[in-house]
């Protein structure tokens, strides 16, 4: 029965978490711009990250190893350094963004300027970090991100055409603007599949003492919960698509993705996209600073942990306040957030093949995945997503700067 | 056995089973006339630095001096040392009988000044 309620309450934490500054923006501007023709983007990029999640999961469970420290013990330092050293950078970046998403929530939310709200909100991520643990962390984060479903109930209360939606899970070419929707679909995969996502939800197993017993709970919370998730995000696209689409809207500020929620939910569209919006960075941003000390404590081999006591855990503390701190410091900046979070998006899509490729060695040795190898789908399916990835790490740039 | 794929970059555990960081370098000693040996394993920023290219040896142990440690920087842990070599290699040393927590304990001297972090 408390397995059941695990994974009732995984699957629930997962949709709230799902969406975030990247995915937002990305799904605004796709709907706007394109309609319901993106929709099959976000439902190829959740299978990818559902699979790479499950397989991480796995690890976890099998080996008692993360992402990052089977990496480092697999490959050596010398190949890790740079996913490691990328994931900084992007987990910083990201971080940076969603902390600048998160202040535009609240300056929607009081009228007072988003750069006033960026160091008060990376404070109060720390103070979480800080008194927080594991379980109060994920849940909190998941069930306070229950108010994205706003996406999923106005776009059902806009009633769109039954065929018109499942015309958009096949995927086709547009009739304008190739370019821009090539860069729209590569966003929205490097938005969804994040590196962070991953070693973040391989260390919540190793958190929670997942063991070989609980590999239907990882497959279970990696496919339906970042299934159901990415409703919101397909939620937020459908909302975009039928009432910005018809006035010509391209998105380039938060504030003007706001309008969508305009025709269903009146004058409480404003706060309730605000709260999706600031609730949604706010919670992506803790996971992420608290990521950075997963990823650097695994591979440099430090004691971590968010149930441990803070004082054992010194250096892992040191660096999500390192990351933390830099992000503030970016976004203070005044460097426009929906920028950074496009930057961001790229760069994880150009890393995307050093981050896939080691799964395909990893999911194939017992020392990693025990009896629990990957057969001739994940293979195949793993296959996929790096020739994927590497093709997209090819273009994404080109795209960034003629389709951005 | 292969050094590099069993012992590099693996986990380090104390006797006790307490977590010792990774091992990031590995030091060999030729004796003239005599054939080259495994002499010790290394811990530490400066080893990890070294790997990736010379010049960032020096920063890390100035990294390491920044934060007021002196003590031989990167750690040097006999081989004789090594008591298991399995999915983690375990020592026969307890860890505070080396200075591979140096970074840690000088990090907690702050934190423990903060409410909360007991």
């Amino acid at each position: 029965m408390r397995k059941i309620f695990n994974l009732a309450l995984g699957v629930v934490t997962s949709i709230g978490g799902f969406v975030e500054v990247g995915s937002i923006s990305t799904s605004a501007q796709a709907g706007a711009e394109f309609g319901f023709s993106l929709l099959w983007a976000i439902a190829a990029a959740t299978l990818f990250l559902a699979a790479l999640a499950e397989m991480a999961g796995r690890v976890a469970a099998v080996s008692k190893r993360s992402v990052a420290a089977a990496v480092r013990e697999r490959f050596g330092f010398h190949f890790q350094v740079i996913p490691l050293g990328a994931e900084f950078i992007i987990d910083t970046l990201l971080l940076a963004a969603e902390l600048g998403g998160a202040a535009i929530a609240v300056k929607m939310l009081t009228g007072i300027g988003f750069q006033w709200w960026i160091l008060p909100l990376g404070v109060a991520g720390w103070v979480v970090l800080w008194f927080g643990n594991f379980s109060v962390i994920e849940d909190g984060i998941g069930l306070l991100g229950m108010v994205t479903l706003s996406f999923v109930v106005a776009a059902w209360r806009l009633h769109p055409d039954p065929s018109s939606i499942a015309g958009g899970f096949v995927p086709s070419l547009p009739h304008h603007d190739l370019t821009r929707y090539a860069f729209l679909t590569v966003s929205i995969v490097g938005a969804t599949v994040s590196p962070y996502l991953l070693n973040f939800y391989s260390s919540g197993a190793i958190e929670e003492k997942w063991n070989e017993q609980d590999l239907w709970i990882n497959r279970s919370t990696a496919f339906l919960g970042m299934g159901f998730g990415s409703v919101v995000a397909m939620g937020c696209l459908v909302t975009a698509a039928i009432v910005l689409g018809p006035q010509q809207v391209k998105v380039e500020t938060y504030e003007q993705a706001a309008q969508m929620f305009v025709p269903i939910y009146g004058r409480w569209a404003v706060t309730l996209f605000a709260l999706s919006l600031g609730i949604g960075c706010l919670g992506a941003a803790i996971e992420i600073a608290l990521n950075a000390g997963y990823v650097l404590g695994q591979a440099l081999g430090w004691t971590w942990g968010i149930d441990k006591k803070r004082r054992d855990v010194s250096r892992f503390v040191a660096a999500f306040t390192l990351a933390l701190l830099l992000a503030v410091v970016i976004a203070t900046l005044g460097l426009d957030p929906l920028r950074v979070t496009l930057i961001s998006v790229a760069l994880t899509v150009v890393i995307m093949p050093v981050v896939v490729l080691p799964f395909l060695v990893l999911m194939n040795e017992e020392r990693y995945a025990g009896r629990h190898t990957s057969g001739p789908f994940g293979n195949s399916l793993l296959g996929i997503i790096t020739i994927l990835g590497a093709l997209m790490a090819v273009v994404v740039i080109p795209l960034e700067i003629f389709g951005g | 056995m292969d050094v590099v794929r069993d012992v590099l970059d693996k986990s380090l555990v104390d006797r006790d089973g307490r977590e010792m960081g990774r091992v990031d370098g590995l030091l060999m000693e030729q004796d003239s006339g005599q054939p080259p040996r495994l002499a010790a394993i290394l811990v530490g920023p400066a080893a990890l630095g070294f790997r990736l290219h010379p010049r960032l040896e020096p920063a890390a142990t100035v990294f390491e001096r920044w934060l007021g440690i002196e003590r031989e920087r990167p750690v040097r842990i006999d081989f004789a040392e090594i008591d298991d070599i399995g999915s983690r290699i375990r020592l026969r040393l307890a860890i505070g009988e080396t200075a591979v927590a140096a970074v840690e304990q000088r990090l907690r001297g702050w934190l423990v000044k903060l409410p909360g972090s007991q």
